[in-house]
């Protein structure tokens, strides 16, 4: 596939043919340098390091691991590791081999792309468009801001400082295109391309590593011979899409500016956050009553605008010389609607206890989401209808009760009858009946959370015995023979005896 | 018409033009001896059923299961919650299942305090969000139930209260109170009070 026919005059087969049926013509590069993009490209090579640990802690060698890796291989490590030998792709054991003492991380994504969304956010200081990269880099098309900071330069020093000030460490790199800047970021050579019609040419010196394709692609085309871009592009276009796919090759386009590549920008979502100030200091909920009710109209007011609800909220009550109180309020279904926050607040507040003087009053939102708004039925009447009344009515049990007091029971295809089921948030989905273990004998309505003794009982045994005996792979083991049994006071109940018997009987469901 | 189609059209779900879409009084029982001895033919909707009981067990639940099923299958719209308020022991989910109730859509709600467990049933009744409320609930005056009553027929959910038989001397302003003793082949069931009925017992009821 990579003998380059010309497209327009093979009888090519059907794969062949559908394969050449996406390739994009290629856009002549822009000849006169034109293009009206410069983006700035930011590489945290140790992002996942900065996520986990703060800069001062580089006294000691510290690695971070992969996660969920037998071989725990490392992803970063700091300067002093660094300095004794150890280098990212090092097994665990070797890294420890060569320095004892040390320090061990395991990745976090999850910090990870929580660091690079406040880069991201710190970033929108140049420039508005902003758009992160993941897993590691932070572009910015900065053009129209190089005037106002005094040129590329002085950008990309004030950026590096700034970024140093927060104790990351970055490679910078400019390019008319985002894919391009993103590249030179990656390969650090301190290296940065401001006319369009240089790229091309710089960028085909690049290595294959700075593309971060799969592995197994780089390992096919380093069996090809090809080393770098410059042998990328030599490649057949139709070939190429035939063996990769077309999205490598769009990249490739991307980078070298023969196509657009349109970037999603990073927008900070919007919050609502006010401050109302009391009149008169005071310790009483009710006094806080109507300027609470004024911020959630405000509120409210706000989320009907933007057609949105929030699932979070947080009540800061501000007292003098003390830290605020805070009351968080979580909802399960996003909502927008002034009444029920306020009876959510009204309720949290009732329990709270003011340790001094409120003096303001703060709301924050959480994130913005957008509603599901919803027709009244023509023939629907009463409250009993409304879809929202179940999310409504566990929002207010749990502003009042705790968090805990309020959930719902999710059964677990198991054997064992204490791990038969688990306390789960309520709605959730149930597993298929199809999913339990074959039909078995009735079980109990109600069941103990533990079996309890119950020796001295009374009654006759009604059915039984059902024998259950499994789980001895994770250490629980059981081996029981279970009863119905019948008591004096006609309550019918779920007994079982330890196998081999002698232990006494145990107590395990009520049925109810 | 057939019985059949009787029966269709006296289904809950089924909404009839012209009938203004009103819930029906009452829903079967399941039981049709106890049937027989309910006022409109089961248990009523949209009201207080208390339940008085010897002892947690006895088969008060299963008196119910019919019930709870078809209340399950009759509410329209967004599947709505059947809530547990300070049950004696965790409703176990794979016999719920079993018995053909969808356990994600059971609330259990246990409260720490004693008045939040009246507060909680009467948020859970008048909401609307239930197909029914079983409670829990030992001592409690008049006052407390009726403010459970009217939160029933505000949200047009049955609430079912269990409480010990002890408490079948007080008055009550609950619409049925039933007091239920445990036999070996069945439960004995005495109504003591019906709006509308009569007091009556069903000796011997095979619930299982």
């Amino acid at each position: 596939m990579l003998e380059g026919r010309p497209a327009t005059r093979a009888p090519a087969p059907e794969s062949h043919r559908r394969a050449l049926a996406v390739v994009p013509p290629a856009m002549p590069p822009a000849a006169d340098g034109e293009r009206r993009e410069l983006w700035l490209a930011a590489h945290f090579p140790r992002l996942p390091l900065h996520a986990l640990l703060p800069a001062t802690a580089s006294a000691r060698a510290a690695v971070v691991t992969a996660e969920n890796d037998p071989r725990r291989g490392i992803v970063a490590c700091n300067e002093r590791a660094a300095r004794q030998g150890i280098v990212a792709g090092m097994g665990l054991n070797a890294a420890l081999a060569l320095v004892p003492g040390l320090r061990v991380e395991e990745r976090r994504p999850v910090a990870e792309a929580a660091l690079l969304d406040r880069i991201a956010r710190w970033a929108l200081r140049f420039t508005p468009v902003v758009s992160i990269e993941p897993p590691c880099t932070v572009l910015a098309e900065v053009r129209g801001s190089l005037d106002l900071f005094g040129g590329a330069m002085a950008l990309c020093r004030r950026a590096l400082s700034g970024l140093h000030d927060g104790g990351l460490q970055a490679a910078l790199a400019l390019a008319p295109t985002p894919r391009g800047a993103l590249w030179l970021a990656r390969a650090d050579l301190g290296l940065s391309v401001t006319q369009a019609k240089a790229m091309p040419d710089i960028a085909s010196r690049l290595p294959l590593s700075c593309l971060q394709w799969p592995a197994e692609t780089v390992t096919v085309l380093t069996a090809l011979g090809i080393r770098n871009v410059a042998d990328l592009l030599r490649l057949p276009r139709a070939g190429f899409v035939a063996r990769f796919g077309p999205r490598l090759l769009d990249e490739l386009d991307a980078g070298v500016g023969r196509r657009p590549e349109p970037r999603r920008r990073h927008i900070v979502p919007e919050r609502f956050d006010e401050q109302h100030e009391l009149p008169v200091e005071t310790d009483a909920v009710p006094m806080l009553q109507p300027a609470l009710e004024r911020l959630l109209a405000n509120l409210a007011a706000f989320l009907r605008l933007r057609a949105s609800g929030i699932a979070g909220l947080r009540v800061d009550l501000l007292h003098r010389a003390r830290a605020p109180t805070r009351i968080r309020i979580g909802l399960v279904r996003p909502a927008g609607d002034a009444a029920h926050l306020s009876g959510l607040v009204a309720e949290r507040l009732a329990r709270e206890r003011l340790p001094a003087a409120v003096t303001a009053i703060r709301l924050r939102s959480g994130v913005l989401l957008p509603l599901s708004l919803r027709d009244a039925g023509l023939f629907e009447r009463g409250q009993s209808a409304d879809p929202e009344a179940t999310a409504r009515l566990l929002d207010r049990l749990r502003a009042r009760l705790g968090q805990d007091a309020v959930f719902g029971v999710c059964p677990v295809p198991e054997h064992r009858p204490e791990r038969a089921w688990r306390i789960a948030e309520p709605g959730g989905t149930t597993p298929l009946p199809g999913q339990w273990p074959v039909t078995r004998p009735e079980r109990p309505l109600w069941m103990l959370v533990e079996p309890q003794r119950f020796d001295s009982w009374e009654g006759t045994l009604v059915t039984g015995p059902e024998r259950i005996e499994t789980g001895w792979w994770d250490g629980h083991d059981v081996r029981r023979d279970y009863y119905v049994a019948l008591t004096r006071s006609g309550v019918r109940l779920w007994l079982f005896r330890e196998r081999p018997p002698g232990s006494g009987w145990f107590l395990h469901g009520v049925f109810g | 018409m057939s019985d059949a189609l009787a029966e269709l059209l006296r289904h809950p779900a089924l909404w009839q033009g012209g009938v203004g879409g009103e819930m029906p009084a009452a829903i079967p029982s399941g039981f049709r001896r106890l049937d027989e001895c309910l006022p409109g033919g089961g248990w009523p909707l949209s009201t207080l059923v208390e339940l008085l009981i010897p002892a947690a067990g006895i088969g008060e639940i299963h008196l119910l299961l019919p019930a709870l099923r078809q209340l399950a299958l009759a509410s329209p719209g967004e599947p709505r919650w059947i809530a547990w308020l300070a049950p004696p022991h965790l409703p176990y989910a794979p016999a719920l299942a079993d018995a053909g109730l969808d356990p994600a859509r059971m609330l259990v709600i246990r409260p720490r305090a004693g008045l939040d467990l009246l507060w909680a049933m009467e948020q859970a009744l008048r909401s609307g969000a239930c197909t029914a409320v079983l409670g829990w609930i030992g001592a409690a005056d008049n006052r407390a139930l009726r403010r459970l009553k009217l939160a029933a027929e505000e949200g047009r959910s049955p609430g079912f209260l269990f409480r010990p038989a002890a408490h079948r001397e007080e008055s009550s302003p609950a619409a049925l109170r039933l007091v239920l003793a445990a036999h070996d082949d069945g439960l004995d069931v005495e109504i003591l009070k019906s709006r509308g009925g009569m007091p009556s017992r069903i000796d011997r009821l095979s619930i299982h």
